[in-house]
């Protein structure tokens, strides 16, 4: 049955949820958008952050937005790490396409086990003063533990957004896959931009965790539901754009809350694809696309 | 900041392939050089390999600056980029999915270049207005004739001291040509850059140039003053058609 406030709060929560959607997108944006690599692995990075976040949070009390605030540099080494290997397993012998999704398929899976055989498949969350709160504008309730992740979220992707857009190694990244050749002649080595690219990109996954975690429980399995949506706001977005990433994520959210809502929740992550295929029919490259 | 470029007996090639057979070629502080050669005779294999691109695989290829020398072979494009030579590669190499001032900016990576980007960037825009009424257009939606001033225009916010231009002419209109020359030629005389041009076209590049360098077959054929290479046997035969 249909009524208003019910609508209301449905798109609130929606426009909330693309908001947390956009911080857990960025790290494809950067890898798939505009490196090419087909990063398989950044959700499971996202439930691992998520993970990390809840140690700290059960065993010390610490707020989940400054355990994931201070994991970022470990995931930013991570990230140089993974790229590093990569590059010298596939990308520089040129076999990047297929083998390089069957090595972050592996590494999902790696990393999926591992937080199995850590933390179970039990349910997990965390606890905040906050988390159960909400602020009511009228009739429609903005509850803490979507609110803050939207605001985190959207903040993530502002700072993204101004480093690529106004520094130099920003500038570098966009340019990169589109001819690393013409980098170097601007005085930069592409392996190294690159690699700067895929450790910022795989930090916000700790963030994007602590967001995760902060919305509701966690298994380590969840990460499966994010690739495609993940992906799907990436394409959507017009690969690589981070104000298209934003603009994506918040019309998924939209999407899945108003079919949550009137459909029933099993249609969540179907709604994902329904958006990006008919988004795709009308514009190929994207909403944002260059 | 004296600085000269010196190619000493330099072999080069592509696998088993010699394309360059012992060239010897000097461009001094503040010349415009013009590299003249027909298509296939080993132009852009020279020029790349001053930029790193293409290792040599006998010779010398030395920058003298302020006394000292630097050998710059085995060292890495963008090590090279760092010593003020910039090149603007064969096919302009644009990043066609940024915008024309997103280009321009890329262009002034290399520290030595940060400092002076806005007057680079006046000049650049002083010297192809079309630049700047295009700022925020994508490099890839530019026409040729503009996407080629963009190229140089990126070469120059490097803040280079020695510029390599690879046939700045090619699939120009002649009054493009004439402009784009006619800006090399300002810069040189207004920066004192030091330019070596690879170029087909004779008539344009002796238009500018102080020297020039003809190569047939990978080999220096001829080097001379712009008035002898215009009264020399083998420019009547190979450019001038006579
Ligand atoms: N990457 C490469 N691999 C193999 N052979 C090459 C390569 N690049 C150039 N060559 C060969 O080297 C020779 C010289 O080529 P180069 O590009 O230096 O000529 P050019 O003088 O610049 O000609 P153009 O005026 O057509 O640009 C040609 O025979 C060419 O086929
Ligand atoms: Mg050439």
């Amino acid at each position: 049955m249909f009524s208003l406030d019910l609508f209301l709060n449905a798109l609130a929560a929606g426009v909330l949820l693309g908001g947390f959607y956009a911080a857990v997108s960025l790290g494809i944006a950067v890898s798939f958008g505009l490196l090419d690599i087909a990063n398989l692995a950044h959700p499971v990075f996202v439930m691992f952050g998520a993970y990390l976040v809840y140690t700290m949070n059960s065993r010390f009390g610490m707020d989940p937005i400054l355990a994931g605030v201070l994991f970022t540099p470990l995931f930013f080494v991570l990230g140089a790490l993974l790229y590093q290997l990569y590059y010298a397993s596939f990308e520089r012998k040129g076999a990047e396409s297929l083998r390089g999704l069957v090595f972050f398929f592996g590494i999902l899976f790696i990393v999926e086990v591992g937080l199995l055989l850590q933390f179970g498949v039990d349910y997990r969350l965390v606890e905040a003063r906050y988390i159960g709160e909400s602020l009511h504008l009228g009739p429609v309730g903005l509850p803490f533990r979507l609110l803050i992740p939207c605001v985190a979220g959207v903040s993530l992707t502002a700072l993204l957004y101004l480093f690529l857009s106004r520094t130099f190694y920003g500038r570098a990244i966009q340019g990169v896959a589109q001819d690393a050749f013409a980098l170097r002649l601007m005085g930069a080595n592409p392996f190294k931009v690159k690699r700067l690219a895929f450790a910022l990109a795989s930090a916000t996954a700790s963030v994007a965790g602590a967001l995760l975690i902060m919305i509701g429980p966690v298994e380590p399995a969840m990460n499966r539901e994010y690739i495609g949506r993940a992906f799907a706001v990436t394409v959507l977005g017009g690969m690589g754009s981070i104000g298209g990433t934003l603009v994506a994520a918040l019309m998924l959210g939209v999407a899945e809350s108003l079919t949550a809502t009137f459909y029933g929740p099993a249609w969540g992550v179907a709604v994902s694809f329904g958006v990006l295929l008919l988004a795709l029919a009308v514009r190929p490259s994207g909403l944002f696309g260059r | 900041m004296a600085s000269r470029l010196v190619i000493r007996d330099v072999d080069a090639g592509y696998g088993a392939v010699r394309v360059l057979h012992g060239v010897s070629l000097e461009v001094r502080e503040g010349e415009t050089v013009a590299l003249l050669g027909t298509n296939g005779n080993g132009k852009s294999t020279l020029i790349n390999c001053i930029m790193g691109i293409v290792r040599p695989d006998a010779g010398e290829i030395t920058l003298e600056r302020d006394g000292q020398r630097m050998e710059l072979i085995g060292r890495a494009p963008e090590e090279i980029v760092h010593l003020g030579i910039t090149l603007v590669p064969e096919g302009r190499r644009l990043f066609p999915k940024l915008t024309v001032e997103e280009n321009l900016l890329l262009g002034a990576f290399r520290d030595g270049a940060r400092r002076d980007i806005p007057r680079n960037l006046a000049f650049c825009f002083e010297a192809f207005p079309v630049l700047q009424s295009r700022r925020k257009q994508l490099a890839g939606n530019m026409s040729g004739g503009e996407q080629q001033m963009l190229a140089i225009g990126r070469a120059l916010m490097a803040a280079p001291t020695i510029l390599l231009v690879d046939e700045p002419s090619v699939g120009l209109a002649p009054v493009l040509v004439n402009r784009v020359i006619a800006k090399i030629k300002e810069l040189k005389d207004r920066y004192r850059l030091t330019v070596l041009m690879a170029e087909q076209n004779f008539n344009q590049a002796t238009k500018i140039a102080d020297r020039g360098y003809i190569i047939v077959h990978g080999q220096i054929a001829f080097s001379g003053a712009t008035a002898e290479l215009r009264e020399h046997e083998l420019v009547k035969k190979y450019y001038l058609g006579v």
